[in-house]
């Protein structure tokens, strides 16, 4: 048994500390800048660089990524260097880390308003930023391998767990889900086609919720709330079913994101029953939560970090209980598409990730800087507000949900849609939107509160760079395999090799993903293909890259699904061979405006036209921001040769050669077009945006209407 | 030729079959797995992050009451 003497590193929190107080609250005004824009479109500012579509993206990445993910690094980085009894292993990784990360994010935060964007929700950043993203990642899980490897405490806590499982199951799905072809320095286009791109993107996206916001926060619960409640877990038993429970089932879930969409029915069933599986393991931790303070609770009325904690594990709850229900067909065949989804997600972004991120940043600031909280009075106030401010925000996003989901299926007596213009079920939802906002901005000055309150924190005491550590150590006992006093085995054995955890964890995610997936990509029955569908023309191709440019997919779903109020109001319900050549899938997640699908040759091209420039000139009382450079601004001829070719290294059949001929095909679309605007009576030039967005518009769910389309199950591309 | 051997199954709702026989293994693993620890492990094991400032050299009074 020997002595000794280490310091842990304490700047390296502060710094992940900071910044996300900093992205929070810059993530939070992005939201509520986007969400008034809902119901006062003027504050789209009729700018490109400011417009809701492009906006959007920019308000998810900062929360997810720049909020959490920075709030993510600080938990980690504080509670491992504790429970492995160990600095980081390696001083200049965590450097690369944050820096790496900062500069992801304001990479995030140029690119996302210049439209540069691949349009796949939680991955929209290009594919140079995509790689960087995987390599800071790397850096990361060597920083916090390496530091569990060379820890002195011999077992592994339950914490530590969740981090490994989130560091290896990221990684797998940025990579899997990124996997792009590039056509130019900041585009390029998934491999992964149609229904297949978006099973990928929505194991992804599923998981990105499970992986990032939700595995790493359980870790941090398990840390911070007994230290908190200066009790330990309540079932350290029930911590490991809960964590092998919830890493195995979470991966298979991704399909119920695509219920009634269409994606086989085998893979929809499959991510509903895994669904309602996952409430048995969430509840499990939940309660586990819950239960540590037991004998604890008079301690919540005086510690704001606890209030903080108990809301935030209450709404893990109530976010994972409503998550499986959301996931039954029946009651996703209302909610999917609107508001309530918007809800639900708020109810964890806001509740769960938020109140967690501010309870550890209320229990770190005193420690790193040796004082006390300035002022507990303050952070009592930052709690009700944010409460009242969450509240303000779901309540009105559930009524608004349930109102335009009973309006899009209401039928009239003669069997006719009640509300056939799919306006009028929008315009009743803007008493909510601006409660939404008022809910928004209580949250928001909640956070300024603490804010304030932790600068003053941080002013009143003083940092302490290193905290020095002295342990005695046994190192005749290697970690790996020492368990003296009985046999060891089963998790006590495993807990004490973190390498062999780790390889267990990926397998154990594996096996969800490879099931859904193999079938989805090999089975030719999956994916019939029709023989009337045929690949973009150049001029359609740039009109959907200026359609992904601009983030129409963020309001605008492409997949009517196969129910009366859907084929009434949009026409033939999709088919999974109508996406074959869809690099990416655009099906959306969101209908603030209607559904595209079959919009081709629904309205004139003057129409569009009209509509583009002021949504308001057509549709009075529209929300849709305008897209008046679109008339201006000229298509980007130079970028179709190389986008052709990289379409075709996807698997879109365009002849070789085709790239040099594609021009004079676009010039004699984008003629017709002119020719048709003509007719109503507007000049405009064939090169310019708004041509063959029209193009692409129009030709949007024709394909199946031609003559003699038939069904015929050959393989997927 | 894998990609032959799958591309032949008939019935994919053996799939679903087997996924649920996996839940229901890990699952039952992963419980009996938990109850096989002694009771002392599982309480040293749940009390360690309660313990992990005690190695502190100089540990400041202030920051840990919260006021």
């Amino acid at each position: 048994m020997t002595t000794e003497k280490f310091k842990y590193d304490n700047r390296i929190v502060r710094a992940f500390a900071i910044a996300t107080v900093i992205w929070g609250l810059v993530g939070f005004l992005a939201g509520l800048l986007i969400a008034c824009q809902l119901f006062f479109p003027d504050l789209n500012l009729n700018l490109q660089y400011t417009s809701f579509g492009r906006l959007r993206p920019l308000h998810t990445n900062a929360v997810i990524f720049a909020f959490v993910g920075n709030g993510v690094f600080m938990g980690i980085y504080y509670s491992l260097q504790r429970l492995c009894k160990a600095r980081m292993f390696s001083d200049a990784l965590s450097w690369i880390n944050f820096w790496g990360w900062q500069a992801i994010i304001v990479s995030a935060a140029v690119t996302l308003p210049l439209g540069l964007t691949t349009s796949k929700e939680y991955a929209e950043l290009e594919w140079p930023i995509d790689i960087a993203i995987a390599a800071v990642w790397v850096v990361f899980t060597v920083n916090l391998l390496g530091t569990i490897v060379k820890r002195r405490e011999k077992h592994i806590y339950v914490a530590i767990w969740f981090y490994i499982a989130t560091a290896v199951t990221v990684a797998l799905l940025h990579i899997v889900n990124s996997l792009e072809i590039p056509a130019s320095a900041f585009k390029s286009y998934s491999i992964y086609a149609g229904v297949q791109d978006a099973l990928v993107q929505w194991w992804y996206g599923h998981n990105a919720v499970a992986f990032f916001l939700t595995t790493p926060y359980l870790g941090l619960m398990y840390y911070f709330l007994p230290k908190a409640a200066n009790r330990p877990v309540f079932s350290y038993r029930l911590s490991i079913i809960h964590f092998w429970g919830l890493i195995f089932i979470y991966i298979w879930a991704g399909p119920h994101h695509l219920l009634y969409t269409a994606l086989p029915d085998w893979a929809q069933s499959l991510g509903m029953v895994f669904s309602l599986m996952l409430i048995a393991p969430s509840w499990g931790g939940m309660l586990n939560g819950l239960l540590t303070l037991r004998g604890a609770w008079d301690r919540v009325r005086q510690d704001p970090m606890l209030k903080f904690m108990v809301v935030a594990i209450t709404a893990y709850g109530m976010a994972t209980l409503e998550g499986p229900m959301l996931a039954i067909k029946s009651v996703n065949s209302l909610s999917h598409y609107t508001d309530w989804t918007i809800a639900h997600v708020h109810t964890g972004a806001l509740g769960w990730n938020g109140f967690l991120t501010f309870s550890v940043l209320y229990y770190l600031f005193p420690r790193l800087y040796r004082t006390s909280l300035y002022s507990v009075k303050l952070a009592n106030w930052h709690f009700w507000v944010a409460l009242l401010g969450m509240m303000f925000y779901v309540v009105p996003m559930y009524w608004s949900g349930i109102t335009q989901g009973l309006m899009w299926k209401q039928f009239n007596s003669d069997g006719f849609l009640q509300y056939p213009n799919f306006l009028e079920t929008v315009l009743q939802l803007f008493p909510m939107y601006r409660l939404r906002a008022i809910g928004g901005s209580l949250y928001i000055v909640g956070a300024v509160l603490m804010a304030y309150n932790l600068w003053k924190t941080a002013r009143s005491g003083s940092f302490e760079p290193d905290t020095e550590v002295q342990v005695a150590v046994d190192r005749s006992a290697s970690h790996a395999g020492g368990d003296s006093g009985r046999f060891a085995w089963g998790h006590r054995w495993l807990e004490a090799r973190p390498l062999t955890m780790t390889v267990l964890a990926l397998v154990a995610v594996l096996i969800g993903g490879l099931v859904e997936m193999v079938p989805m990509f090999l089975i030719r029955e999956n994916v019939p293909t029709i023989t009337s569908v045929k690949p973009y023309t150049p001029l359609e191709m740039m009109g959907r890259d200026i359609y992904i440019r601009e983030g129409c997919v963020s309001c605008h779903s492409q997949m009517v699904r196969p129910f009366r109020s859907e084929t009434e109001r949009y026409g033939e319900y999709s088919k999974s061979g109508e996406f074959v050549y869809d690099h990416p899938f655009l099906w959306g997640s969101k209908r603030t405006g209607p559904d595209l699908h079959r919009v081709g040759g629904k309205y004139p091209d003057a129409w569009h036209f009209n509509h583009m420039d002021n949504p308001r000139s057509t549709s009075p009382g529209s929300l849709m921001p305008r897209y008046s450079w679109l008339l201006t601004q000229t298509i980007d001829t130079n970028a179709v040769a190389p986008r052709i070719r990289a379409l075709r290294r996807t698997g879109v059949p365009y002849p070789p050669g085709y790239e040099s001929r594609a021009m004079e095909d676009l010039r004699l679309q984008a003629g017709k077009v002119v020719t048709n605007l003509q007719s109503g009576a507007i000049k405009a030039k064939p090169d310019r945006e708004i041509i063959a967005l029209i193009a692409y518009l129009q030709r949007l769910g024709t394909d199946i209407k031609a003559a003699g389309a038939t069904t015929t199950a050959t393989a997927g591309n | 030729m894998i990609k032959n051997v799958l591309s032949e199954i008939g019935g994919v709702g053996l799939y679903g079959a087997v996924s649920i026989c996996l839940f229901f293994g890990v699952f039952t693993g992963a419980v009996l797995w938990a109850f096989a620890h002694r009771a002392g492990f599982l309480a040293a094991m749940g009390e360690m992050p309660l313990h992990d400032e005690d190695c502190v050299v100089n540990p400041s009074g202030k920051g840990a009451s919260h006021e």
